[in-house]
């Protein structure tokens, strides 16, 4: 019976203080009946294996005790939802910021390149993911702790119990495109035409007494390239606004327009572009060094920059392509209103 | 559908039965384990770790009384159905039968609509 007396000890250890005694109590008696009505079916004494069997039938007493505690919970099933939603974010805000960061420091600056790449890079990448790490748990126990007093205090007033249907967000249509968006991006397109036309036509685009700067014979390129995908984007922000839904040919023409423009930004930084930079205050030589330093290392520097750009935006093309597409599936008849409620 | 999810339905349907159960058969003074037999022998299967906490809150929300008495040589704590639990049972007795009626209606008019689609249908 020793194997009795420790389990009841182990699950009296789980129990709350004052129901102790007369739970094990009960327990204890329910126990002992069981094995009286085994041992008098058998004719014997149980061994302390088939005791054994009978405990281990009852549970773990940690188990056993807690089915007698009431129902505790930090963040409840009314909260939870909210407490994943905003964890997501917070998480979301935090991360994306911190990797976009180190990506930066990896690829600008050689110090921290050479740090994490050199002979030391376990202990520099240990102190790395220690710092996020610590960083992620210090967001997620705020978050955490901030849930659990709002449980409480919604357990005590209920205050999630009073709403208003009335103040619900609007029903939401992925595919709709603002008008006050499509009316800055035409206001936008219009002023940068204006300006691109009446300063930029020219190779030298800056001619000053105090300063001149000139472009090499490839800028009427970039020049007629750069108008004529203003224009596009002009006449598409015009046809969104009279149609502001998101078809799937609309959505295809906006990603041909953004490839062929991060294209250009592509080709722009990589043609040396700078001919000659004239400044009254500068030497020459200072000058020419300059163009030099800006045509062979400030222009290749953007070249990743373009290319994450790249990448963020074709992603997001192509997304509203298949989500454009999946809608005209489901509501072939149009984009409009009845396909929000799919 | 997978074992562990029936077995899941099985248990949420078997919980408010489990109590309506416990409330009648504690009509007659009765010791947990004893409790626990009769209502496995009539097909009500309990284990100890559902029952006792069971028991403890019908107690506390006054439905049921208590006291331990020597039987056997040994102490045991008898229950039975306090006057307000015999209320409560009244009650709770009319309330499943008529579930049980809605449930039969119900199963029955589904029943005869699908015999119906399926008959349309060859």
């Amino acid at each position: 019976m020793e194997l009795l007396e420790r389990y009841m000890q182990a699950v009296k250890f789980w129990l709350p203080r004052q129901q102790k005694q007369d739970i094990i109590a009960e327990l204890s008696e329910d126990i002992h009946s069981e094995i009286e009505e085994k041992e008098t079916e058998l004719g014997r004494k149980l061994t302390e294996a088939e005791i054994e069997t009978i405990l281990k039938q009852r549970g773990r007493p940690v188990l056993v005790a807690n089915r007698y505690l009431p129902q505790e919970h930090l963040i409840g099933p009314v909260l939870f939802p909210i407490y994943r939603f905003v964890l997501k974010i917070v998480l979301l805000c935090y991360l994306v910021p911190w990797v976009l960061a180190w990506a930066g420091l990896l690829i600008f600056n050689s110090g921290y390149r050479a740090e994490h790449t050199g002979p030391g890079w376990i202990s520099a990448w240990g102190s790395m993911m220690g710092s996020i790490w610590f960083a992620a748990f210090v967001a997620a126990g705020t978050v955490t702790l901030v849930f659990a007093i709002l449980e409480r205090a919604q357990a005590k007033s209920g205050f999630l119990n009073d709403w208003d249907p009335r103040k619900l967000p609007p029903v939401r249509n992925p595919n709709l495109i603002p008008r006050s968006s499509s009316i800055v991006e035409l206001c936008v397109g219009m002023i940068f035409c204006l300006w691109w036309t009446a300063h930029m036509h020219s190779p030298v685009i800056v001619n000053l007494p105090s300063l001149r700067i000139s472009l090499s014979s490839q800028w009427r390129y970039f020049y007629w390239g750069f108008l004529i995908l203003a224009l596009v984007n002009i006449s598409l922000a015009g046809v969104n606004l009279m149609r502001p839904y998101w078809t799937g040919l609309r959505a295809a023409f906006r990603l041909l327009s953004d490839v062929a423009g991060l294209a250009l930004f592509f080709w722009l930084f990589k043609s040396n572009i700078l001919v000659e930079i004239a400044a009254a205050t500068i030497s020459p030589e200072k000058a020419a060094e300059f163009t030099k330093v800006i045509n062979l290392v400030w222009m290749p520097r953007m070249l990743p920059v373009v290319l994450i750009l790249a990448v963020v935006i074709g992603v997001v093309d192509v997304f509203r392509i298949v989500r454009a597409r999946k809608m005209s599936d489901v509501h072939p008849a149009g984009t409009g209103k009845s396909a929000v409620m799919a | 559908m997978s074992p562990e999810n029936f077995e899941n339905l099985r248990l949420e349907l078997r919980r408010g039965c489990l109590v309506l159960a416990v409330l009648a058969a504690l009509r007659t003074e009765q010791c947990g384990y004893t409790l626990r037999k009769s209502l496995a022998e009539h097909g009500l299967a309990i284990d100890e770790g559902t029952l006792y906490p069971l028991l403890r809150r019908l107690e506390s929300q006054g439905l049921l009384t208590s006291e331990w008495r020597e039987e056997d040589k040994r102490n045991k704590r008898f229950y039975r159905l306090s006057s307000e639990g015999k209320q409560i049972f009244k009650q709770l007795l009319a309330e499943w039968q008529d579930i049980d009626s809605s449930l039969r209606t119900v199963v029955k008019e589904q029943g005869h609509g699908t015999s119906r689609t399926l008959h349309a249908g060859r």
